[in-house]
């Protein structure tokens, strides 16, 4: 069995695994665009901090109430403290130390260390959710494509029913009623994600089902599972890769506004848990709310100039 | 024509049948019950919480069998009556309509000012391709569309409301709808929740007048001796600005229950997207069916009209 899927994995990724040249010729095309470039490397560096971060950090979760709301080094915050038997208030600045580089926030947990737990989430949210949104997508949108008649149209029908559906209420809705775990917040996303993929990979598939190599492999006597898995996705494949680098920003927004309403997984500090706790301190600490945000819209940045990068260098008739 | 018309309402009215079954259901397996918050007053006052449970959901008929509550509402329904909100106390109809103007006003205005803003900056940024005003035009929208809309309401409150002081920190309902200090106070919503279009309608409208300015109609038309103006103006904008119509009314509906949703919670604005919110953490199913119903509904009349607007912009158009 699994030497099977390894060999049916292998034809999928086939134009890549096996024509080195190929994915040389689209390389250089990438990296043409800086931009795209910048954001890879930005991506692998948000990887590297996620996986090997939390060995270096102080602990996320760990609150430190002699600290609260520290100012990252160079800035300060005044602070009035009321005093009970002189009955004034006193004034004293905070001033941000290198023991916390990027703050703390009100209960006094480390900024940079949230930071980085908050990295690990959004790539793990973003990657398998997307994951699954595609390959469901991919195989939807194939499915439908090749066998055509009463399945294209149920596929198709089911497909515009779910488009309909308030992805973000349903998202909601269900986390609140079966509990924000990681494992749900990240199964429907995936489960509900992959209509616009199985929409664009039908379109694409719908052509190529005419073409003549299809026509050849048929009347060689190849089946249709064959066909599809041989034939078919192999050559969707680079859209399927742009459809899921471009997708990847919706589904970390997704969990950090799903965080930030306070639905986030309670057992993992992410990105939109630190905005949430950030929106109520916007007075006393700005960094708590600038930081995980600017953290936010960058790698969401990175991930639309890498996949629009990559768009292009799969594109045959896209001029670099 | 009349029958696509028909058909469509038919499968419009499927859909929003099956997305409130859907809402119904999920609600109404929850953990949580309506009559949670009634038992809290109860259980302070030490009285006997089990039988005062037992007698409020049998006056709501909530210990009927699932499917018989579902036909229960669904027959009320009908008969135009959208049941009985127990989080506020009263009639779901009667709390929409003191509540939709909020959200209607936030919806229309930054679709307005994104339509309107992103149009020109899209065709000013064609005509003068290539210069700094374009390549300022590019990076504003990558911005633009890479920002989470949350986030950038939390900066734009941080920046104007908390440290400059020209806005107040949240939203006063003390105000009239129609008056000058309430559109004041809509500038920082209108803003956050309308960039993330803006920006695309600028990337979309750039690309579309590059697209048709390479036709060979405007070499025609400039061949004519006609004025730049009325060949970019005429020619060229109205080709290029067709398609732009559809993406419009698909934004339309993540605006309606992604973006204005999250907006109306970080500004404390009291639309229909609050009061869903804390209907669906109250679980106060009656409310969160019928807002879910409703904004589905309107967004399939929307897309309906839209195909139909259609044929009379395209009259290469035509639906059998």
């Amino acid at each position: 069995m699994t030497s099977k899927s390894i060999s049916v994995l292998r034809k999928i990724a086939g134009p890549f695994y096996v024509n080195r040249r190929l994915l040389g010729y689209y390389w250089e095309r990438l990296q043409k665009n800086k931009l795209s470039i910048a954001g890879l490397g930005f991506i692998l560096f948000l990887a590297i901090v996620g996986i090997f971060g939390p060995l270096f950090t102080q602990d996320p979760t760990k609150a430190d109430l002699e600290v609260p709301n520290m100012p990252p080094p160079g800035f300060t915050r005044q602070e009035s403290i009321y005093n009970i038997k002189t009955n004034d208030f006193t004034n004293r600045t905070i001033e941000g130390g290198l023991t916390h580089p990027l703050g703390t926030d009100s209960k006094g947990r480390d900024m940079l260390a949230m930071l980085v737990s908050g990295a690990r989430i959004s790539l793990f949210v973003g990657l398998l959710a997307t994951g699954i949104a595609v390959f469901l997508g991919t195989f939807i949108g194939v499915l439908s494509a090749y066998l055509g008649g009463w399945v294209d149209n149920a596929l198709m029908r089911f497909t515009d029913i779910m488009m309909t559906f308030p992805f973000f209420l349903l998202l909601v809705l269900i986390v609140f009623i079966f509990g924000s775990s990681l494992a749900i917040i990240v199964l429907v996303i995936g489960l509900t994600g992959w209509t616009g993929a199985a929409r664009l990979i039908r379109s694409e598939a719908l052509s190529l089902r005419t073409r003549d190599f299809i026509t050849a492999s048929k009347a060689l006597g190849a089946s249709d599972t064959r066909i599809m898995f041989n034939h078919l996705i192999p050559n969707v494949i680079s859209l399927v890769i742009v459809m899921a680098s471009l997708s990847i920003p919706g589904v970390i927004m997704a969990e950090a506004a799903l965080s930030f309403i306070g639905l986030g997984d309670p057992t993992s500090t992410s990105w939109g848990t630190i905005l949430n706790a950030g929106q109520h301190s916007l007075e006393t600490a700005w960094w708590v709310a600038v930081e995980p945000g600017i953290m936010l819209f960058l790698t969401v940045l990175a991930f639309n100039f890498f996949g629009d990068g990559l768009r292009d260098a799969f594109d045959p008739k896209a001029s670099i | 024509m009349r029958n696509y018309i028909i058909k469509r309402l038919f499968y419009s009215v499927i859909i929003a049948w099956g997305i409130l079954t859907v809402t119904f259901v999920l609600l109404r397996i929850g953990p949580t019950s309506p009559v949670d918050r009634y038992i809290l007053n109860i259980a302070a006052k030490g009285q006997n919480v089990e039988s005062v449970k037992q007698a409020i959901e049998a006056r709501y008929g909530l210990d009927k069998p699932l499917i018989e509550q579902y036909f229960t509402y669904l027959g009320n329904l009908l008969q135009g009556n959208w049941g009985w909100s127990f989080s506020t106390s009263m009639p779901v109809l009667e709390l929409i309509g003191s509540h939709w103007i909020y959200s209607f006003q936030l919806i229309l205005l930054a679709t307005i000012f994104a339509i309107v803003l992103g149009i020109s900056i899209g065709m000013l940024s064609a005509v003068k391709q290539n210069t700094k005003f374009d390549y300022a035009a590019s990076i504003f929208s990558f911005i633009g569309i890479s920002i989470p809309g949350f986030w950038l309401g939390l900066m734009l409150i941080l920046v104007f409301a908390v440290q400059l002081g020209i806005f107040k920190t949240y939203y006063d309902t003390n105000y009239p709808i129609w008056s000058l200090e309430n559109l004041k106070q809509l500038i920082l919503p209108v803003m956050a929740l309308g960039i993330g279009e803006l920006a695309g309608y600028v990337r979309y409208t750039r690309s579309a007048m590059l697209d048709n300015l390479r036709k060979e109609f405007v070499t025609t038309a400039r061949a004519k001796g006609l004025s730049e103006r009325t060949v970019i103006g005429k020619h060229v904008f109205r080709n290029a600005i067709l398609p732009l119509v559809t993406i419009i009314m698909f934004d339309l509906g993540s605006i309606v229950f992604g973006g204005a949703y999250l907006t109306e919670i970080v500004f404390g604005i009291p639309g229909l997207g609050q009061v869903s919110f804390n209907a669906i953490f109250a679980n106060d199913y009656a409310v969160v069916v019928a807002i879910t119903l409703i904004g589905t509904f309107l967004v399939l009349l929307l897309n309906l009209g839209t195909d139909v607007v259609y044929t009379y912009l395209d009259p290469r158009i035509r639906y059998d």
